[in-house]
Formats: structure tokens, C-alpha cells, sequence
């Protein structure tokens, strides 16, 4: 049974370790313990049950021993705040004022085209439709609303153009618009270099959202080349 | 606050608990079947071991294995089970070299499993 107790509470330990350093990415509506303990649980239930050979008092000290480890993790959770961070993480704030935080999103092993799905999950289509965005501990996606936001008429969805210094080639053909054009405007802009540029978005109205990495991001809007539309 | 520290005191109790019980119970289940099959083991040195020592000793196990079902994986009992029964054949044919061969196995499988189960570093990793 003490063997037991250690290899649960190893394995434990070791799973949550991993689903920590995973980040946001794999963690959904859960704490990462609670996650480990639904992936763990299962399993520990199931293998005595399952085969005859194994002693049911197994599975038995195996699901206490994760009762035990959940009650641990809940007290330390509520009454030693750093502990609390270390355990089920904190909220990242992917988007602040000045645009996406590069080094949040790249803490948490996301990269903006995952930003660009919460926030159409959260029903935002454009980046600059918010003034904060954020992951919370559990990896949910929560928004801020910008106020004053404009009104405008959603013509048709944004789509990436630079992601992290790339041309996407889809969405360039999508948009029938090639790299020159858009090297021009990143010229007019003033970025020399498109490895600078993390994240640009072009919507059906012309309206482009650049964010260039350490910058504040910029809003603005180019007349679209003929027959561009999608 | 109470209800998650009497929960956790009690748990960590139980599990101690059962760790220790766990390890001198199964410590002094194999001592007895031990000490019984170097008694067999004796006599069988000494060519005057009988089908009836072999009983004896299979009745004896058969009683400790009843409860070490509850502690202990049943592939671990289904071995002592099996050369037990050919030492317990041997014995009957009069082969009593082969018979030793068994007794042997069993009396370092007996020595071997409440090792299994001790928390050591091996055991664990």
C-alpha cells in the first residue's frame, strides 16, 4: 500500500508538472490538478475492475491516495498564495492596450492564429475589438469589449496575412492580393523588415491591423486592389 | 476548512495505516509458510519427507492464501501454488532430489515477495 501511495503521488506529481509546462494550450475549463486527477482516476478505477489478478484494495488505495493529493492541493491552493500560482497557474493577458503580448502568447505556447480562434469563439472577429484579452489559470478566454468601439460593417472576416513574419500564401490568394502589395504598405508604415511584423489582418473593408513586435499596434485602412473579395 | 483538514488527517491515517499493516502482515504470513517449507525442506534432505508433509504445508498455505488474495496480486500466490504441487508430486513419486529443486524455488519466492512489496528505491522507481 506504501508503494502504492508513492508511485500514485509520483506519477501525480510528475503529471501535473507536465500539464503546467504545456501551458494553456492543453488545459480546458479545468485546473491543471483537476485535469490530472480526471486523467489519472479513470484509470486507477478501472485497472483492478478490469483485471482479476490485482487486488480491488489497490485501485482502492490508488483513488485515496488522489483523494488525499486533491484535498493537499485545495488546502495549499486556498491558504499559501504563492503556492496557488505555482500549482494552477495564473491568468495571461494576451491582449492589453498596445495589442497582443507577444512573450504572453509565447509563455503559454499559443501563437496568434489559436489568439484569432478565442476571440471568434469569444465573438470578436477583429483584434482590435477588444482592449483586453485574456487566458484565465483553467486556459478559458475571456475579453474586454473596447469602448466606442466603431460600428462597422463586417463585409467579411479577417484574415491573417503575416503570421510571425510569414506571408500566409492561402489567405493572400483568398484575398487576391500578392506580397508586394503588401510589402508597400509595411513600407509606407515604416517596418523595414517583415521578420518584425507578428501579426497583420486584413478584413473585407480594407481595414488592417498590424501589430509590429515591441510596438504598439496600429489600425488602418488601404483601398483593397480590384475584385478583392471573400 | 475543518471538514478538508479532518479529511486529509483521516485519509493520511488510513493509508499509513494500511502500508504498515500491509507490510508486517504479509511479512508474517510468509515467515509461517517459510519456516514450514524449511521443516519440509529437512526432511526431504533426509529422503524420510511423506505426501502427508507436503499436505501440511499446502493446508497451512492454502489458510494463509485465503487472506493474501486481499493484499497481494494473484499471479504472486498462483506461482507458490504451482511448485508447491510439484514438489508435493515429487515427494509422491519418491524423487527426492527434484523435490529439493522445488522447495528451493519456493523458499526464495517466499523470501522474494514480501520484499516486492517493501518501500525501497527499486520497489518504487
Amino acid at each position: 500500500m506504501g508503494l502504492i501511495f508513492l508511485r500514485t503521488a509520483i506519477v501525480f506529481i510528475a503529471l501535473l508538472i507536465v500539464m503546467r509546462l504545456m501551458g494553456k494550450r492543453q488545459i480546458g475549463e479545468m485546473q491543471p490538478f483537476e485535469l490530472v486527477i480526471t486523467l489519472l482516476i479513470a484509470e486507477l478505477a478501472c485497472i483492478p475492475m478490469a483485471d482479476t489478478s490485482i487486488p480491488l484494495l489497490y485501485g482502492i488505495v490508488s483513488v485515496l491516495t488522489i483523494f488525499l493529493l486533491h484535498q493537499c492541493v485545495l488546502l495549499l491552493d486556498l491558504k499559501v498564495r504563492p503556492l496557488k500560482r505555482v500549482i494552477g497557474g495564473k491568468p495571461s493577458l494576451v491582449i492589453n492596450k498596445n495589442g497582443v503580448d507577444v512573450s504572453e502568447l509565447e509563455r503559454n505556447n499559443l501563437d496568434v492564429s489559436d489568439l484569432i480562434e478565442s476571440m471568434r469563439s469569444a465573438g470578436y472577429f477583429s483584434l482590435d475589438e477588444v482592449d483586453y484579452a485574456l487566458y484565465e489559470a483553467n486556459g478559458q478566454f475571456t475579453a474586454m469589449p473596447r469602448e466606442n468601439t466603431p460600428k462597422e460593417n463586417k463585409v467579411s472576416l479577417p484574415v491573417l496575412i503575416v503570421d510571425d513574419g510569414k506571408y500566409d500564401k492561402h489567405n493572400l490568394a483568398l484575398t487576391k492580393t500578392d506580397e508586394t502589395f503588401f510589402a508597400d504598405i509595411l513600407q509606407k508604415q515604416g517596418v523595414k523588415k517583415l521578420k518584425k511584423v507578428f501579426v497583420l489582418t486584413l478584413d473585407g473593408t480594407g481595414k488592417i491591423y498590424l501589430q509590429v513586435r515591441g510596438e504598439k499596434y496600429r489600425s488602418f485602412r488601404i483601398s483593397l486592389p480590384e475584385g478583392s473579395t471573400w | 476548512m475543518v471538514k478538508m483538514i479532518v479529511s486529509i488527517a483521516v485519509s493520511l491515517a488510513l493509508l499509513a495505516g494500511a502500508a504498515v499493516f500491509e507490510t508486517l502482515f504479509i511479512d508474517a504470513q510468509f515467515a509461517q509458510v517459510r519456516e514450514a517449507l524449511e521443516v519440509l525442506e529437512e526432511k526431504v534432505r533426509e529422503e524420510n519427507a511423506l505426501p502427508a508433509d507436503t499436505q501440511a504445508v499446502q493446508k497451512l498455505w492454502e489458510n494463509k492464501k485465503e487472506k493474501l488474495h486481499a493484499v497481494i496480486p494473484h499471479n504472486d500466490i498462483s506461482y507458490i501454488d504451482y511448485w508447491l504441487g510439484e514438489a508435493d508430486g515429487c515427494i509422491e513419486a519418491g524423487l527426492y532430489a527434484d523435490a529439493l529443486s522445488k522447495i528451493e524455488v519456493l523458499l526464495v519466492i517466499c523470501k522474494q515477495i514480501p520484499q516486492t512489496y517493501a518501500l525501497t528505491f527499486e520497489n518504487v522507481f
